[in-house]
């Protein structure tokens, strides 16, 4: 875990007023999680995560989203990692940022303008299809699409 | 004997008609209300207003850099010189061929690869092959065939695609993946004559500060071959310090240009968000990421500037702000007045130079602000409020950012696949199977940051901790030119030290990701030295200026005026860098030659 020259260099945010958040209620409101067969994990249990208010990660459900299957024993691996740095994230909730608008972005492309919506021709479409791994022309072939649910 | 020759700086063009000796300044007029108290400080009048110089187009073109001839001299222990300028005249008087400079930084790149490992992909045979066609069109007096960076061979970081290299991004997932197309940075370097020599290593897909995320090799650091080089773009910081390479480019998202070249000794540029075009750059965090570049000094890597740079219609986000030939505006030493920064106003960020910071790399900052007070500039410490919340802001919204943007890797029309019997196997296997551990986390971490509950809690909070870093750092560029600090809390750390401990390595970034957040230029340059190494262990300063002010000049596409800028960026940093003394950023293991 964190050397102590680690943590301390880890900025500490001043503490302001804690804002009563809405907890949200994480299990009512996502989805389904896909069954994956080869890879079960156990999820992280819910209590004594940093924040507080939030849930802590599921792994599982989070691979799942993600399109990564992670083994088990890779799950194991990056469970603590993750958590821990989720807690680090958690240090946000507690600053006062009532207010505040929140920004997409720099505010440097102001003056950026978009083009004509006039479709060109690629020149090189030969080396794209040639990247392709699996391909049948016309066609970029994929396995079935199998409906778990 | 040294190999790069040096040669003295060209006086300004002379069409330029901004005075070579008088201090400048702003107009009073065009400052904005904050800033008028600084107009009136004694000193030579404003200049008049000068029209555009001739060569400030909105569309990149060929520019050719006049230059007053003057022989070539072997490099004593001096101020950094330019390598582009000694290359261009050693091809225009025929001195020297493409293919002998070619050649001698070919053998140097062999020589010194398979302990620096900089390189992904080394196009050693094609190099060789343009060097020789170029030197053809010079013999045959074909017009306008030395163009501003013939017979210069640069690096290019691997997650910018080549269209005749394999790119990779650092990643399994994209082994052996050619791309279709050039990035625009790397089409207009092309078509200004560079020659592009290699890919080189990074953190896979510009996440990490170490190369030790890389899939394929880890770089080391040219100054002792047991430390890292930075990160993510390694592999381009460690080939230009150790000549391999004249340039190069890298990716800055977080840090990943100035800290490596804070680690290795050389002038590392961060331009302003939309300065340079994206096209073709992968995609790490869309709203961070800039394309870099990285010299011996800041003269060249202004040169590469105003190559790359400009308004690109396939990347939506970029400027059309003029660009200028940024290198014109920097001047050779001896027609610099004995206090040429008088009247920039310069803050040290106070928040850097506290607890966690090596006290090696604080004395070597310390020693750089009092240089800059003896150019003449007001030296002072600055607070900015929201500074510590930027590293968790960073890391929330790269990672969200990061988890769609990488979410194109998929097997199904690049790279690597993995084959499945349906459709989500194949792609959690795929990615399963080409991802690296660290890109893995941070997807994961995205994903779990912009799930539906946790939108507020996390992005929509880093989104209002952005716009609170914006405005202390537009709060302090209005009463200060440029923001110092350094670019990394200490200088290069053994590899390995930090591989384990990703927040410890997170909490490296905390001098440059804000500057990411806000979308500012950042220059970095060699200041100074710690312990460590058999030579010591390089230290850079990094410079933040206001948008833009890589530039002497900021037009405003709305109403054609433009200002000056007092402290320009590249001005600053090149002055800086010429007034050092005694100090000489050339790694022991070239002194081999």
């Amino acid at each position: 875990m964190l050397s102590a020259a680690a943590a301390s260099a880890i900025p500490r945010l001043r503490c302001a007023t804690r804002p009563r958040l809405r907890r949200p209620s994480a299990r009512t409101y996502w989805p389904r999680p896909f069954s994956s067969s080869s890879s079960h994990v156990t999820p992280a249990p819910a209590a004594g995560a940093g924040a507080g208010e939030l849930e802590p990660p599921d792994l599982t459900r989070l691979a799942n989203a993600a399109r990564i299957s992670l083994s088990p024993q890779e799950a194991e691996e990056f469970e603590p990692k993750i958590r821990q740095l989720t807690d680090w994230f958690g240090q946000l909730q507690v600053v006062d940022l009532e207010s505040i608008e929140p920004s997409l972005r720099a505010g440097t492309t102001a003056d950026s303008s978009l083009r004509e919506d006039k479709p060109e021709t690629f020149d090189n479409r030969d080396a794209i299809v040639e990247a392709i791994p699996s391909y049948d022309d016309p066609y970029i072939k994929v396995p079935r699409v199998l409906n778990k649910e | 004997m040294p190999s790069i020759l040096t040669f003295p700086f060209p006086a300004p063009h002379q069409s330029s008609v901004i005075p070579k000796t008088r201090a400048y300044q702003r107009r009073p007029e065009n400052l904005p209300a904050g800033r008028r108290h600084a107009a009136a400080s004694p000193g030579p009048p404003p200049p008049h207003l000068p029209p555009s110089p001739p060569h400030s187009r909105s569309a990149p073109v060929h520019r050719r850099v006049s230059l007053q001839s003057a022989p070539a001299t072997t490099l004593a222990p001096g101020p950094a010189t330019s390598s582009i300028l000694s290359i261009r005249e050693s091809l225009l008087s025929g001195e020297r061929t493409a293919a002998d400079i070619t050649s001698e930084y070919l053998s140097r790149l062999r020589r010194t690869e398979p302990s620096l490992r900089s390189f992904i992909h080394v196009a050693d045979a094609a190099a060789e092959r343009e060097a020789v066609e170029l030197d053809r069109r010079i013999a045959s007096g074909e017009k306008d065939a030395v163009g501003p960076l013939s017979g210069v061979l640069v690096g290019v970081k691997d997650n910018l695609c080549t269209a005749n290299m394999p790119s990779t991004g650092g990643s399994r997932i994209l082994d052996g993946y050619r791309p279709a197309y050039d990035a625009t940075a790397v089409r207009r370097l092309r078509e200004a004559g560079a020659i592009v020599v290699g890919k080189t290593n990074l953190d896979e897909f510009g996440m990490g500060s170490t190369t030790e995320g890389s899939a394929f090799q880890v770089t080391t650091n040219p100054w002792d071959d047991s430390c890292v080089p930075g990160g993510s773009s390694g592999g381009s910081a460690s080939a230009v310090s150790a000549r391999q390479c004249v340039v190069s480019l890298g990716s800055d998202t977080g840090g990943s240009v100035r800290q490596p070249a804070s680690f290795c000794g050389v002038v590392g540029l961060k331009p302003t968000y939309g300065r340079v075009s994206r096209f073709g750059l992968m995609a790490y965090a869309s709203s961070l990421d800039v394309v870099g570049c990285f010299g011996s000094s800041v003269f060249d890597t202004a040169t590469i500037l105003s190559v790359v740079a400009g308004h690109d219609k396939r990347d939506s986000t970029s400027s059309s702000q003029v660009v200028p030939d940024y290198a014109s505006e920097l001047v050779s030493l001896d027609l610099l007045e004995s206090k040429p920064l008088t009247g920039v106003r310069i803050g040290i960020i106070q928040e850097t130079l506290g607890e966690g910071v090596a006290n090696g790399v604080i004395s070597s900052i310390k020693g750089a602000a009092s240089h800059l007070e003896q150019l003449g500039s007001v030296v002072e410490e600055v607070s900015l409020p929201s500074f510590s919340l930027g590293l968790p802001a960073y890391y929330i919204l790269a990672s969200s950012e990061a988890s769609s943007n990488l979410s194109r890797y998929d097997g199904i029309r690049y790279g690597r696949q993995v084959s499945a019997d349906d459709l989500n196997d194949l792609y959690g296997e795929s990615r399963a199977n080409g991802l690296g551990h660290e890109v893995k986390m941070r997807i994961l971490m995205g994903t779990y940051a912009l799930s539906a509950g946790y939108y507020d809690a996390y992005y929509k909070r880093a989104q209002q901790v952005r716009t609170l870093v914006n405005e202390s750092f537009k709060d302090a560029l209005e009463r200060y030119d440029i923001l110092i600090s350094p670019a990394a809390p200490s200088a290069a750390y053994k590899i390995g030290e930090k591989i384990n401990d990703p927040l410890a390595m997170y909490a490296g970034d905390i001098m440059t990701v804000n500057v990411n957040l806000a979308g500012l230029p950042a220059l970095v340059v060699p200041c100074g030295f710690v312990e460590g190494g058999p030579a010591g262990l390089p230290v850079g300063l990094q410079m933040i200026g206001s948008q833009f002010s890589e530039a002497q000049r900021v037009e405003n596409p709305l109403n054609n005026f433009c200002h000056f800028i007092q402290g320009n960026l590249l001005r600053v940093g090149h002055i800086f860098e010429q007034t050092l003394q005694n100090l000489s950023f050339v790694p022991p293991l070239l002194a081999e030659s």
